[in-house]
């Protein structure tokens, strides 16, 4: 979405801008009914995408675009309600409609969507009031090719209704009720190419009629009790997430030679299975055994196609690390956060994988040795996350004494390409974190450490790229936050957990710079809809939701995990910890000047933080 | 002397503005410089059917502005609410 928009000219750009200025620049161009209806698509669908961003679309004004308009995007926009339908209703030439997320979204508002004749693709994720009822409207929407309707309300009896709309190639019908005897009759359903079921009721037995779909490429059968991937002769992506790969069919031949993306994620195998599986795919790209009871990683030496490894969480370890360099340049993004892996396989791994973009080793025992091989043997590295490892920003001389002892992160500055770094781990001082200053080239950079201080957050602000910073749980004050001069480039400062700053400090800070989206437990904000928004339109976001719950996302986003975060900071520190803080070198980093917060008012805020919960 | 093109509108009007300003736009750069294809690139006369003489003298004025703001002077351009459908149309087809 946001790609389109830096496609387009500059002028039209600002000519967007200026039309949805304000609900009075609209009330001048909309009687133009004539320009209106000669807008090309891709014009009008920006129209449209952008009043509705600035809060400046009503339902009648919906009706100036309905011979335009190809593409409406409305995902997460709690306003709409049958009175808009109606309007879209009328819509001639729409191609696309998105209403995943729209709560108000039922069976009758549905309604008007049997006029959308050209229709082809109908997003309804979680519109959990859409039932069997709403898939009869559905029914009369022939063209229909794409169709999402995971995680509504649907039952078997609405999901046989779909074998009418012959055009389908793709079907999410994530988290559905679906049976064995729903495959059966969605048979005549064979130009079928996208089939999510994950979660459904779907048994071995049913999984058979799968193979009737003959142009299948992609197959969702998650958390399914199926034991047993049917044998798709052209499939290219498998996901079979927590599934119990415990059986291979007798009538298996071809095994799954086409596969190119093998996502098993929590799944359980049998030692034959585990064999079947894995063995030689050398089409394959993207392998996800994450969560797996997998201990011999030796089926990796035969793909030499692979670019995408997710080994996180599984016995993974020093000793496996070999097979991995054997898969050699062609790889791209390895995750072995969670692992046994230790600075001696980053040793061995390193000098294999010099393509590697990509690189987590985060919750594992590498120490700052790993930072050397990192920066010297993996020049194409964009992505590092280093959080929770036993890094301590170090490397130790001969001699014990701590003067001996040099910076580890400075040696980052080799990698000319990383842009996002990661480094949240609890013992990291500013010291150790001071080199990081001078890696130019980071977009994203997230820190959480209750040791760091205001220091460390106006040391980062000479980083002139810088878009996305966190500074997470640190002992940052207001007054350091007052005097920090953010770079122009950054949009997000994330200061969950600070717990030292107050309400005004934070409202001040987002006033002093409207263009930074602070994040603080102080913070109102609506996140869910910028969240929304974020995510790309060509993946169905039901799959984003079950890849946060099912591979156990190791950075939660969920308020759940913000409120428990905010609980550890009140409990970290006791009254006489927060007395001595008044005198702590943080206070003394920055040059004396307005008053500081004094502790009475700290404990007061302290307080009312508790109580408000 | 600066070498000029001109520019006429759907009823005819003629701009006469520099052929570096006209530049900005992507179309009539391909339209100048395509060797030997267009008649407009021996000419340097473009005509614009589809565009008023109200767009397209917005339109100059944008190339002079853009020209202005490459070179470090950041100004604001004025668009009419009225004037954004036709002008964004126009700069559309012009690739500006």
């Amino acid at each position: 979405m946001e790609m389109e928009m830096e496609m387009a000219s500059p002028l039209v750009r600002l000519c967007l801008e200026q039309a949805c200025k304000s609900g009075d620049a609209v009330e001048r161009w909309r009687l133009q009914r004539r320009s209106l209806e000669r807008l090309p698509p891709h014009l009008a669908d920006a129209l449209l995408r952008h009043l509705l961003r600035r809060r400046l679309l009503f339902p009648s004004l919906l009706e100036v675009f309905k011979h335009s308009v190809e593409k409406i995007d409305l995902r997460g926009e709690s306003s709409i309600n049958a009175e808009w339908m109606a309007y879209i209703g009328g819509f001639v030439n729409l191609l696309s409609l998105n209403l995943s997320d729209c709560q108000r979204i039922n069976n009758s508002t549905l309604w008007p969507i049997t006029g959308l004749t050209s229709l082809t693709e109908l997003d309804l994720s979680r519109c959990s009031k859409v039932t069997d009822a709403g898939i009869k409207h559905l029914q009369s929407v022939a063209n229909l090719e794409k169709l999402w309707i995971s995680q509504t309300g649907v039952t078997e009896a609405g999901i046989s209704l779909l074998a009418s709309l012959k055009n389908l190639s793709l079907l999410d019908l994530g988290g559905l009720p679906v049976t064995d005897r729903n495959l059966t009759s969605l048979q005549g359903l064979t130009k079928l190419e996208y089939f999510d079921i994950w979660g459904s009721n779907v048994t071995n037995e049913g999984a058979v009629s799968i193979l009737k779909f003959s142009n299948l490429s992609f197959l969702n059968l998650s958390w399914t009790s199926v034991t047993q991937a049917p044998d798709i002769p052209h499939l290219e992506c498998l996901h079979m997430n927590k599934c119990a790969l415990l059986s291979i069919s007798e009538t298996h031949c071809s095994a799954l030679s086409s596969l190119k993306k093998l996502v098993l994620s929590g799944a359980t195998f049998s030692a034959e299975t585990e064999a079947f599986y894995f063995a030689s795919k050398s089409s394959i790209t993207y392998v996800d055994v994450s969560k797996t009871p997998i201990q011999n990683f030796s089926f990796l030496e035969t793909m030499t196609k692979l670019e995408h490894l997710d080994l996180s969480s599984t016995a993974f370890g020093d000793d496996s690390v070999e097979f991995v360099a054997c898969v050699g340049d062609t790889l791209r993004n390895l995750n072995v956060s969670d692992t046994k892996i230790t600075s001696t396989g980053v040793e061995i791994l390193s000098p294999h994988v010099p393509r590697l973009e990509t690189l987590s080793l985060s919750q594992t025992f590498v120490d700052d040795l790993s930072i050397l091989y990192i920066s010297t043997m993996m020049p194409c590295l964009k992505d590092l996350d280093l959080s929770m490892t036993s890094i301590k920003g170090f490397i130790q001389k001969q001699s014990p004494q701590e003067e001996e002892a040099e910076p580890s992160l400075a040696a980052l500055k080799s990698l000319t390409s990383l842009e996002t770094l990661s480094l949240e781990h609890p013992y990291l001082s500013d010291t150790a974190l001071s080199p990081l200053s001078s890696l130019t080239g980071l977009t994203h950079l997230s820190l959480k450490g209750p040791s760091l201080t205001d220091f460390t957050l106006h040391s980062l602000s000479s980083l002139p790229n810088i878009v996305s910073l966190g500074v997470r749980d640190a002992v940052l004050t207001n007054n350091g936050l007052e005097k920090f001069k953010p770079p122009l480039s950054l949009r997000t400062l994330d200061l969950k957990g600070c717990w030292l700053l107050t309400k005004d400090a934070i409202a001040g800070l987002c006033k002093r710079h409207p263009h930074v989206k602070v994040k603080h437990e102080f913070v109102q904000d609506s996140t869910s809809l910028d969240q929304n928004q974020l995510l790309p339109r060509s993946s169905p976001p039901q799959s984003f939701a079950k890849a946060s719950r099912r591979k156990n996302n190791p950075r939660p986003e969920t308020s759940a995990a913000i409120s428990r975060s905010s609980i550890d900071q009140r409990v970290k520190y006791n009254r006489e910890e927060l007395v001595a803080l008044q005198d702590s070198p943080l206070s003394r980093l920055l040059p004396r000047e307005g008053e500081f917060v004094s502790v009475p008012e700290i404990l007061a805020d302290f307080d009312s933080v508790i109580h408000l919960t | 002397m600066r070498e000029t093109v001109k520019l006429i509108s759907m009823e005819g009007f003629e701009f006469v503005i520099d052929r570096e300003a006209a530049m900005v736009s992507q179309t009539i750069r391909s339209m100048l410089t395509s060797p030997g294809g267009f008649s407009e690139s021996k000419d340097g006369v473009v005509t614009f059917p589809d565009i008023s003489t109200t767009i397209l003298e917005k339109i100059c004025q944008y190339f002079y502005w853009s020209l202005q703001y490459s070179r470090g002077k950041e100004t604001e351009f004025q668009i009419e609410p009225e004037l954004t459908l036709e002008l964004m149309m126009a700069a559309n087809y012009l690739h500006t």
